[in-house]
């Protein structure tokens, strides 16, 4: 029995690859709609905008690209949907290269439709995307303007009425970076560390590990991790707001919430396997020392 | 739905599925997949860099103002780059480190304070817990304990001036199981990150490639 148990070290990885695909796909079709539980990192970022009113400033920057969108897309529109609930004000800008042309607009254009009382310039304003990383992040520190002379479509900040209520990012009250990589660390380790602004970060699974780290200095106020802290704050936002819920309903809308069904169980299939791995191991070991 | 994105679903939901077609066995439709998404991947991004970058920040106040005492730094940041590609002509190669040292010396000096006021002081700092928990409570004193126990172990592990025998060796010892505990979680989140990556790939597959054409052929 125990080299039958052991030839399961030998499983075809292909069937392992299609009980991923089918744990993935089933869920899509055929949602379940498991439990999310709410975790205090995610919390303390939804709490600290709970107490911004009418007329507060929040920065949202988009730095990451369409090849995560899939973790970051639901945070930045969640985060987008709760500021505008609120009356909050978005300046919304990019430090990573992509992250201006595709991910900023599509968000925008796509949370905006759901608030037609919205107006640009006044309630928010897209900068777009600018080079230059820590150097840029310095600048706009003290002056939007001498990073970005305009918005994305040109028109000179001097003109936006928004832009005339702040002028560096020192004065909003939370800057959110939702980020692919380090330039979530650099928002943590420059602007918070020098200019005191809090700092929030929505990163993906795989940056989550290093950022607790600033979330344990008190360098972040909170951390969106990827698709699970998403689907936190989705949560929250449905609950807090109802006027949400039509949106987060709609079938056509990729939300993380839907997300986390496929990957609850494809972690319990992952599990599965490392059990049955661990198993088949032993039994090989024993086999070996009965032979 | 107009044509040119019916059109770009399609190419799109064929290419991945190219890509994904590599999971069963190497072929010729994920090979070409490949070889085009790491062209097209390489060229967008150099166009990204010459309209983004490039354009707004060098060419355009260049040639708007000219050379003036304000801007004249453009002109030097453009021949400084302009000066990496000497290393393709062997007899001035050796000029291109001056616009490497100038690259190089540019992020030490920026990251040198960055660095530590950012990350070495506030995170060393953060260690430096009560252990008795700050009166949070038994929870709050055992995490504080854990994390006191965890950062001396793990740091030890790393000093090697000191054979790691004895009391050294034991306590290095404890610093690789927190290691070891630290590189699981980062091995969960990471495969939660992979797992969403598909999820997204999946959705972009049945909502917009599926549910798209037959909401285009249904005449949505």
């Amino acid at each position: 029995m125990a080299k039958g148990i052991a030839k399961l070290q030998t499983i075809d990885r292909r069937w392992i690859f299609l009980l991923i695909a089918l744990g993935t796909l089933i869920p899509i079709v055929l949602p379940i709609g498991f439990p999310v539980t709410i975790t205090p990192p995610v919390k303390s970022i939804y709490d600290l905008i709970e107490t911004f009113g009418p007329g507060d400033v929040v920065i949202l920057s988009y730095d990451y690209g369409p090849t995560t969108g899939a973790e970051n897309d639901p945070m930045a529109d969640a985060i987008l949907r709760h500021c505008f609930s609120r009356d909050v004000k978005v300046v919304a800008l990019a430090l990573y290269p992509l992250g201006g042309l595709t991910s900023l607009s599509n968000s925008l254009n796509r949370v905006t439709a759901e608030f037609p009382e919205l107006e640009y310039g006044v309630d928010y304003v897209n900068l777009g995307y600018k080079d230059g990383g820590q150097a840029s992040m310095k600048l706009l520190a003290d002056d939007f303007a001498k990073a970005f002379p305009g918005d994305t479509n040109g028109r000179p900040l001097a003109e936006i009425p928004l832009m005339q209520q702040i002028k560096g990012a020192r004065e909003a009250k939370l800057a959110v970076s939702i980020a692919t990589g380090i330039i979530g660390e650099w928002w943590a380790n420059l602007i918070n560390a020098q200019f005191g602004l809090p700092v929030a970060v929505g990163c993906t699974a795989v940056s989550a590990p290093k950022y607790y780290a600033y979330l344990e200095a008190k360098q972040m106020i909170g951390l969106i991790g990827g698709l699970k802290g998403a689907s936190e704050y989705e949560r929250m936002v449905k609950e807090g707001y109802p006027a949400t819920r039509e949106a987060y309903a709609n079938p056509l809308l990729q939300t993380a919430s839907k997300g986390m069904d496929a990957q609850t169980i494809d972690h319990l299939i992952v599990i599965a396997f490392i059990v049955i791995g661990n198993i088949a191991y032993f039994a090989s070991r024993r086999g070996k020392g009965q032979a | 739905m107009p044509a040119y994105a019916f059109i770009g679903t399609w190419v799109a939901a064929l290419l991945t599925l190219f890509l994904m077609s590599f999971l069963y066995k190497d072929n010729p439709f994920f090979r070409f997949a490949e070889a085009l998404f790491a062209g097209v991947s390489l060229g967008y991004y150099i166009g990204i860099t010459l309209d983004q970058t490039l354009r707004p920040n060098l060419l355009e106040p260049l040639a708007q103002n000219g050379v003036t005492p304000t801007n004249f730094h453009l002109l030097f940041a453009g021949l400084l780059g302009l000066n990496l590609y000497t290393r393709y002509i062997p007899r001035i190669a050796w000029l291109a480190r001056l616009s490497l040292a100038v690259y190089v010396g540019y992020y030490v000096g920026i990251n040198m304070v960055q660095k530590l006021q950012g990350e070495v002081l506030p995170q060393s700092a953060a260690t430096m817990v009560d252990l008795t928990g700050g009166g949070n409570g038994a929870l709050a004193a055992f995490n504080a304990v854990v994390v006191f126990v965890g950062v001396i172990s793990v740091l030890i592990y790393f000093f090697f001036s000191l054979p790691h025998d004895g009391v050294v060796g034991r306590v290095s010892r404890l610093g690789i199981w927190f290691l070891m505990l630290g590189f699981g979680a980062a091995f969960g989140y990471t495969v939660m990150g992979r797992v969403s990556l598909l999820i997204g790939r999946f959705n972009f597959l049945v909502i917009d490639w599926i549910g798209g054409t037959m909401r285009a052929l249904g005449g949505g």
